[in-house]
């Protein structure tokens, strides 16, 4: 059966390459869908704001980029100890552990970030400072001592890695996109999330339910798919994006680039925490391979632990 | 084997211009900076867990009796694709780890080093989760 379905695959494949303009290669589905499916990863070296080393330059040379690529790359799994230091055991992790990627973006960018044109989160408005401020005040409250998980933020607890959108983080940057008619999928590898979009014109669900990843809707302008995402929750710790509010507005468009390659751009709009939108552009490459599991809270030790420990210092403190 | 119990004195002065800008409450709440520790032992068992693995070693000490202790280290998806996988890192392997004591008293430790027998060497910190080196 299986050889059955590779036949007709292979088939249909010729039949489309068959079809398309010489040079040209067309990704669709049998219904007739851009063809975004299969497994990708967004990691990359690029970070997300331009490094002050590279102000007014937006894009590097080839021999700057490979010069860049190779520090980062020795910077990333340098062994530096220092002892009876945090940082000691936080920057511990060497390329063993890490997968960030061995290059910055094929266009060579200084930032993922291209509009403002400074490759820079825009300044936050007085609000999203005063929000900012008040969440980091609110985790040193407690240092290292949470009174219950409700301290520690979604990723700690295994809720969510983060809130949507996703950027390229230390490992696990990986993506499985399967697509049905009125449907799209996004399973995210950490920590199993799985975005179902749908992708047939029906209207956001009300503003009173909100959802760790929010509701997310789909269009198909040409080839390119347009997920506008809003009813965000800030419900816990890190739920939101970057200090945002839950009424944050997420536009996220996906387009096939080639067999390679889909092209990612992400503007986010939040008028109460920036001073105008911003958007991110960065490629989803092809991964040969598979997604693998993370049952994350299943073998979440390290939350138990640490409430346990804070639990033995309360009482510490109180037999002195 | 043998068991060294490191002094409890941070060698260095904690210096929050060394820290990095993210907070790391998994290492802060977890493990004792103040506590380092040097283990040899022996693999009893690896959970190849997500969101951290935990290599569990056995630690003779020096009046003979032998105690269990466990190692938190990183994601096993990456180990993986890392080609890193059950043959790597097996029972039976003799290991070093050089890290930090658990602060809820317990026996396990935060290996910031790990040397296996083929001389491979896994920085075995198991906090970077918390590590979103493009977000800061």
């Amino acid at each position: 059966m299986r050889h059955d379905i590779r036949s007709f695959a292979t088939a249909a494949a010729l039949v489309l390459l068959a079809s398309a303009p010489l040079g040209a290669q067309s990704f669709k589905t049998p219904w007739g869908d851009p063809d975004l499916q299969g497994t990708w990863t967004n990691q990359t070296l690029t970070p997300l704001e331009r490094p002050a080393e590279f102000a007014g330059k937006p894009v590097l040379t080839e021999e700057e980029a490979r010069a860049y690529e190779a520090r980062l790359r020795q910077q990333n799994n340098a062994d530096i100890r220092t002892p009876g230091t945090r940082r000691d055991v936080t920057v511990a992790y060497n390329d063993v552990w890490w997968d960030r990627g061995e290059r910055i973006v094929a266009d060579r960018r200084t930032s993922l970030i291209v509009d403002p044109a400074d490759g820079r989160i825009p300044p936050m408005t007085p609000a999203g400072q005063a929000r900012a401020a008040k969440a980091r005040a609110a985790n040193a409250a407690f240092g290292d001592n949470p009174a219950a998980p409700e301290d520690l933020d979604v990723y700690s607890r295994c809720i969510i890695r983060s809130a949507l959108p996703r950027l390229s983080t230390g490992y696990n940057n990986n993506y499985e996109i399967v697509q049905t008619p009125g449907y799209v999928a996004i399973l995210q590898e950490q920590i199993h999330d799985t975005r179902i979009i749908p992708v047939d014109g029906r209207p956001h669900l009300a503003g009173t339910v909100r959802q760790w990843l929010g509701d997310s809707r789909g269009r198909w302008e040409g080839d390119t798919l347009v997920v506008e995402t809003t009813n965000f929750t800030d419900e816990a710790r890190g739920s939101t994006f970057r200090d945002a509010t839950r009424n944050m507005v997420l536009v996220e468009r996906f387009r096939r680039v080639d067999a390679e390659t889909i092209d990612y751009q992400f503007t986010v709009t939040d008028p109460d925490t920036w001073t105008r939108p911003w958007t991110v552009k960065m490629p989803w490459n092809k991964v040969d391979g598979l997604l693998y599991e993370y049952a994350c809270h299943e073998g979440n030790y390290g939350l138990a632990n640490t409430l346990r420990s804070a639990r033995a210092a309360e009482k510490a403190a109180e037999q002195k | 084997m043998r068991l060294i119990f490191v002094s409890a004195i941070a060698l260095f002065a904690l210096c929050a211009a060394a820290a990095p800008g993210s907070a790391h409450h998994s290492f802060a709440g977890e493990f004792d900076v103040d506590k380092p520790i040097k283990l040899q032992g022996t693999i009893t068992r690896v959970e190849w867990i997500n969101p951290h693995a935990w290599i569990h070693i056995d630690v003779r000490k020096p009046d003979g009796t032998v105690e269990s202790w466990a190692i938190e280290g990183g994601t096993p998806n990456t180990l993986y694709r890392r080609g890193i996988t059950r043959d790597s890192i097996k029972s039976g392997m003799v290991i070093n780890v050089d890290g930090y004591l658990a602060r809820d008293g317990s026996k396990k430790a935060n290996g910031r080093d790990l040397t296996l027998p083929d001389g491979r060497k896994l920085f075995l910190s198991g906090t970077g989760a918390n590590e979103q080196p493009n977000q800061r």
